[in-house]
């Protein structure tokens, strides 16, 4: 299962700027971008568990809303919700760590799960996924190696996606 | 890099089964396919060192003694024979470390120095009743930074922090130092396909930085930054720590029988260096360079079990997993007694993993303690308590053996002191053409002055680091008493930075802390490597005094990062400041308590050509500060203060800013002159001390100008000044008197009604009074009659504080 | 008269503990340093301490968000800690402290202890240290700035100290009880109101970002003395300063004043 996070459109002014900010610097000016977390957790858990491991752990309830996906890094059920206006045509980006990377917040992510569910799940990895509308998907590439991701310790896919109405 | 087929591997192997009959070519060939980096003769060694224990080694075996004999764990280089050959002389060492660094420590044999070039760090003694010692130590991480900045800086700061914890039986951390060099953000230069932007690298190093000091409790107070395109490809990332050890803990011994224990972090893959071809684990994420991500609240785990551990004396021994992992570690803590360590005891990360691959897999965050059976109950209840992982490997032993399995499979079995003997070395050229002395003093440049010191007052070597300074915790512990930024907005460049680590000896009544600061100038290297170390060390002392540090008790680090050791001239360059470095010591009485070193950093440029980094030598410096309350800020405090310039202007603008934004080309270095520095900093140190002077602060790069206007606008007030009076050397130009870099200089605020006590103090010193401060913000420089510039502090304040990141 | 006994409450990841214990022995009291799995395995137990501290930290990380997985783990003791705060004994949490006593929903105080607030990422996206003048809010029925001017200053280092509030009414609550104990003079980080720290009604419980252990002494500021003060503490040549006592600061009189509110 994989639980995507994302701050409310009102409070996330600031990172879009940075992620924005980013981005120009690389060389790929873009008007919009959107960002979430990523926690991918391995566990023979119900799906109300999930829900409840995402809003009474993963989720601030003030600043962030979830939505939960059952197939990764593929282009989850939402993007319409969590699409700004003006974000129609857009690709999406996931960067994890590899698998052979310490991946320390997932690690602390299990132990919490443990915490409040009583077991403890498989395996937990924690992830990025940026929303970002512009035309060129190999520059997008170029822009997301030099700034979002770097080879030696990510691995990151590209899809392209489109918010309905 | 070409994918190593089946093919390939069979032939591996095969070449592992037969090692001691391999000709040299299949030993070069299986050196590259191991990653072990030795060298053809070393091979040569290695195989007649197994060749006496008639067998073939284990891979572990050969891992082992590859890891030993690395130039990360035995320094060949710098221990190594050399021969420095000038126009006027041929000097040979022996051992060029031990003849110049070592030497000067030994001459000078301080009472105060506690542990010196044997532990982790080096130890001083420290506070008033002689009950606690101050360790320190700095080391590099320069390549990983290069790749991943950001868990390279980490991992960095993370292994020099287990360096201070592994110090005796442990010291507590206090002060975090962190001095990167990078190329400049604006350089032009064309990057080689895989190098980083210095920009993403600076990023990345500062955020790898602050995420793993921030979080392990320990301020971030003390260092630098450098730009210069040398360091385009090659990044440095020096990172050092310093800690608190009670003086009764400093000696540590392991007793045969005492369990062999590893606590904090798991052992997996992503600790294995180079290239690894063992037969079952290859996977498309094996990479050549693996670079590893920090775990910092694992460090804080066992940062805060080994306190209390050791308080307890539950532990005869402790040593960090640096390098080699627990094949080093192991092997140093039983050098003496022997060792039988069961692999299959270790916890890991993942199963998928050879046994030779847990004995030296560098993952981090581990430690490991040698601790007598009868105490494992009540360390292991300190373990649980802090949810701190561990495991107990093995014992020691008393056959003077190293024994290492896995279940039942053998991974290694030698003779302890089997590593440890016979490493050939050899004699390595070294020359230094020196570069012709050339002065162009730009009397005749039209630029106004003022014009030029905004310049350099922008200039990414001189301006405000703030936007990395504020990102990283430098006040956790609430110690640090003299901040990296101080004055009276909070944002005047520090000189030093005190610390009082009330947290370690939880005493607030004691006032007793330290000083620690740097001395760095490669651009004086390019020119003269032996002044460089005299401009480092004068450079290192000379901030501590302006802290109010006593620096007749200064205590020095060095860390050297230099090309490849082949290159003669290279050599030439780190002989004359390993020379540089002994003299320095001797003339400040200032002995080097620990260091580290650092070669090969270069790299191919985008044209395919060797691309190397200049000779860079850090020298990190701490001191005691008497009575923390009484240290110095360097902002100007008061109206009327009158302000005096200490020591002599000099000439000569080589290696200075000004050279290089003017681009004369001057290369005229004016000398240290040693004994008179030490002379003007013992009097400048009473008169702090008994509380005439009210700010301090050096001149270094930018000059006086820089400095003037930095005491300025840190303490929000103008200036009143006439140069005229300044001691200076016959025939000084006036860009000379206001930009030159010469050394041992510093500017005081002297308290207006203790200015005839002050005059007594430093009576036939040049210590002259070059104006007042005022209230009305303004910079006002003059000559006698002729004004050489004036502005507003604040105009000069915004050029300054640049958003670095 | 015997000393308050003062727990500080520590957890994986939590730094400025030692200090913060030391800040509380110098007001006056015993403090001891207490981890919570000390609590959780009943060794130990919060309501044999009179004040109680949240110090400043990385808990568990900070990964997910500041505080969050410390909240979790102090669910299973929010009985005791309730009793605690209802029972006015002195609370203090700084930095992490308070965003732990955020996210457990003891701050900003309401029925049923629910987050009704949050401390979120800086405006400036990343974490920030630096000295920032804070106002005190005199009307404020806090008991931990009695008696500090109505402007101090204090260091601030954190990552997520942007205060806000969802429900307006809450807010409006905030602001009409005075619960905002401190505000930001020049707001660093985006907090509604610029709010620094917030109290609850009783006034004994107090979550701030900024950390008051830090500014016990005049020394520990960046501006050092002028040379006017340095004549008047350097009265004699050498030896102690003169007149030690005023070299108390700010943050001092938030550890004292919870030690005289116990001794009454």
């Amino acid at each position: 299962m994989i639980i995507e996070v994302w701050t409310k459109e009102k409070y996330s002014v600031n990172e879009e700027a940075g992620l924005i900010g980013r981005l120009a610097h690389a060389g790929l000016p873009v008007k919009t971008a959107r960002l979430s977390r990523l926690y991918k957790i391995e566990a023979p858990f119900h799906k109300k568990d999930f829900d409840r491991i995402a809003a009474e752990l993963l989720t601030d309830k003030i600043t962030e809303r979830y939505s939960l996906s059952a197939r990764p890094a593929l282009f989850p059920k939402g993007p319409k919700r969590c699409a700004r206006p003006g974000l129609k045509k857009f690709y999406r980006v996931e960067v994890w760590l590899k698998n052979s990377v310490t991946d320390v917040v997932g690690e602390s992510v299990k132990e919490a799960i443990r915490d409040i569910m009583g077991g403890q799940p498989r395996n937990v990895r924690f992830g990025r996924a940026y929303y970002i509308a512009c035309g060129s998907e190999s520059r997008l590439k170029r822009a997301v190696s030099t700034t979002l991701m770097n080879e030696i310790v990510n691995v990151y896919s590209v899809t392209k996606g489109k918010a309905k109405g | 890099m070409k994918k190593s087929g089946r093919g390939e591997m069979i032939n591996f192997e095969k070449l592992l089964k037969k090692f001691t009959k391999l000709n040299e070519k299949e030993l070069v060939k299986l050196d590259k396919a191991c990653g072990w980096s030795l060298n053809a003769a070393e091979l040569r060694q290695a195989q007649a060192c197994f060749r006496k224990t008639k067998r073939e080694p284990a891979r572990g075996e050969l891992e082992t003694l590859a890891q030993t004999w690395s130039e990360h764990c035995k320094h060949k280089t710098f221990s190594g024979p050399v021969r420095f050959r000038s126009k006027s002389r041929t000097k040979r060492y022996k051992n060029l470390f031990k003849e110049t660094i070592v030497k000067a420590t030994k001459t000078l044999n301080k009472p105060w120095c506690l542990s010196v070039f044997k532990d982790n760090a080096g130890i001083v003694e420290f506070g008033r009743d002689k009950k606690w010692g101050l360790a320190f130590k700095a080391e590099t991480h320069n390549h990983p930074c290069a790749v991943e900045p950001y868990g390279g800086a980490e991992t960095g700061v993370g292994g020099v922090i287990r360096d201070i914890l592994g110090v005796g039986l442990g010291a507590k951390p206090v002060l975090n130092t962190d001095n990167f060099c990078f190329g400049r953000l604006d350089s032009k230069m064309k990057l080689p396909r895989h190098a980083l932007s210095p920009e993403r690298v600076f990023r990345g190093v500062v955020e790898g930085v602050r995420d793993y000091g921030n979080r392990m409790g320990i301020p971030t107070a003390s260092g630098g930054i450098y730009f210069d395109d040398g360091y385009l490809l090659n990044p440095l990332v020096y990172v050092g720590c310093a800690g608190l050890i009670p003086v009764n803990k400093i000696d540590k011994k392991v007793r045969p029988g005492d369990l062999i224990i590893s606590i904090g972090g798991r052992t997996g893959r992503d600790g294995i260096h180079g290239a690894t071809f063992s037969s079952a684990n290859i996977d498309e994420e094996t990479s050549a360079s693996a670079v590893q991500i920090g775990h910092a609240i694992n460090g804080k785990k066992t940062l805060d079990v080994l306190m209390k551990a050791r308080d307890l004396n539950l532990y005869d021994a402790v040593t960090d997993c640096g390098a080699g992992g627990f094949s080093s570690a192991v092997g140093e803590l039983g050098a003496e007694t022997g060792a039988r360590v069961r692999l299959e005891n270790a916890k890991l990360k993942d199963t998928r993993i050879e046994p030779w691959e847990i004995w030296v897999s560098e993952s981090q965050e581990r430690m490991i303690l040698a601790v007598p059976p009868g105490k494992l109950c009540a360390l292991e209840d300190i373990l649980n308590a802090e949810n701190c992982e561990y495991c107990v490997l093995g014992e020691f032993t008393s056959d003077g053996r190293l024994l290492v399995t896995f279940d039942n499979e053998t991974v290694a079995d030698l003779e302890m002191d089997f590593l440890h003997e016979g490493l050939p070395n050899f004699e390595k050229e070294a020359v230094f053409p020196a570069p012709a002395a050339r002065r162009r003093p730009s009397e005749k440049s039209n630029k106004p002055y003022l014009r030029t010191l905004k310049e350099l007052l922008a200039h990414p070597n001189v301006c405000s680091r703030h936007s990395v300074i504020t990102q990283y915790d430098h006040e956790v512990q609430g110690g640090t008493v003299i901040k990296p930024l101080q004055g009276r907005f909070g944002d005047g460049p520090g000189d030093a930075a005190v610390i009082w680590p009330h947290s370690a000896t939880g005493d607030m009544r004691d006032f007793s802390g330290f000083a620690a600061t740097h001395g760095f100038n490669p651009a004086v290297g390019r020119i003269n490597p032996y002044q460089m170390a005299l401009y480092s060390v004068d450079e290192a002392v000379r901030n501590l005094l302006c802290v109010g540090a006593e620096v007749s008790r200064t205590a020095i680090l060095d860390n050297f990062c230099a090309a490849s050791p082949k290159d003669p001239r290279v050599m030439g360059g780190l002989v004359l400041a390993a020379e540089g470095c002994h003299d320095a010591a001797m003339a400040y009485g200032a002995p080097f308590i620990s260091g580290k070193d650092s070669f090969y950093n270069q790299s191919k440029d985008a044209g395919g050509r060797q691309y190397p980094i200049p000779l860079s030598l850090l020298i990190s410096a701490v001191a005691p500060v008497t009575d923390i309350r009484k240290a110095v800020t360097i902002n100007f405090k008061e109206a009327g203060s009158p302000v005096y310039l200490a020591g002599i202007c000099r000439k000569g603008f080589g290696g200075s800013v000004y050279d290089e934004l003017s681009g004369t080309g001057d290369n005229l270095i004016s000398e240290v002159k040693m004994k008179d520095a030490v002379r003007l900093y013992a009097a400048v140190l009473k008169a702090m001390k008994r509380g005439f002077v009210a700010a301090a602060h050096d001149v270094s790069q930018g000059g006086l100008a820089v400095t003037l206007a930095e005491m300025a606008f840190s303490g929000g007030f103008g200036a009143e000044l006439d140069l005229d009076e300044a001691a200076a050397e016959k025939g000084l130009s006036e860009p000379e008197l206001l930009f030159g870099e010469s050394p041992s200089r510093l500017v005081l605020e002297v308290a207006k009604e203790k200015e005839p006590q002050f005059l007594k103090l430093v009576k036939g010193l040049p210590v002259k009074e070059i104006g007042f401060v005022r209230e009305e913000p303004i910079l006002d420089i003059r000559l006698g009659d002729k004004r050489l510039l004036k502005e507003d502090i604040n105009i000069l304040k915004g050029l300054w504080k640049r958003e670095l990141l | 008269m015997s000393k308050p006994k003062a727990i500080i409450l520590r957890g994986t990841g939590t730094n400025c503990d030692i200090e913060t214990m030391n800040s509380f022995r110098y007001a006056g009291a015993d403090a001891e340093l207490v981890h919570i799995n000390e609590l959780l395995s009943a060794k130990k137990k919060v309501l044999d301490y009179d004040i109680m501290a949240f110090p400043g930290g990385f808990s568990y990380g900070d990964d997910i968000s500041a505080g969050k997985i410390f909240a979790v783990k102090l669910a299973g003791l929010s009985k005791d800690f309730e009793a605690f705060i209802n029972d006015a004994r002195p609370v203090i949490g700084i930095c992490n402290g308070f965003q732990i006593l955020v996210k457990t929903g003891f701050l900003p105080e309401n029925r049923g202890n629910k987050p009704v607030s949050t401390l979120y990422t800086n405006d400036c996206g990343h974490f920030m240290a630096k000295w920032i003048k804070l106002k005190i809010n005199k009307k404020s029925p806090c008991i931990f700035t009695r008696g500090l001017p109505e402007e101090i200053e204090l260091p601030i280092a954190n990552g997520e100290g942007k205060f806000i509030v969802e429900d307006k009414k809450v807010l409006d609550g905030i602001l009409r009880l005075n619960l905002h104990a401190l505000t930001y003079s020049d707001n660093p980080n985006g907090s509604m109101r610029g709010i620094a720290g917030v109290t609850n009604k009783s006034g004994t419980c107090l979550g701030l970002m900024p950390h008051p252990e830090r500014n016990l002494f005049a020394y520990q500021r960046p501006d050092r003395p002028s040379s006017t003060a340095l004549r008047a503490s350097f009265g004699s040549a050498q030896g102690r300063p003169a007149g030690f006592k005023e070299a108390l600061a700010a943050g001092h009189q938030f550890f004292r004043n919870a030690v005289e509110y116990v001794n009454g």
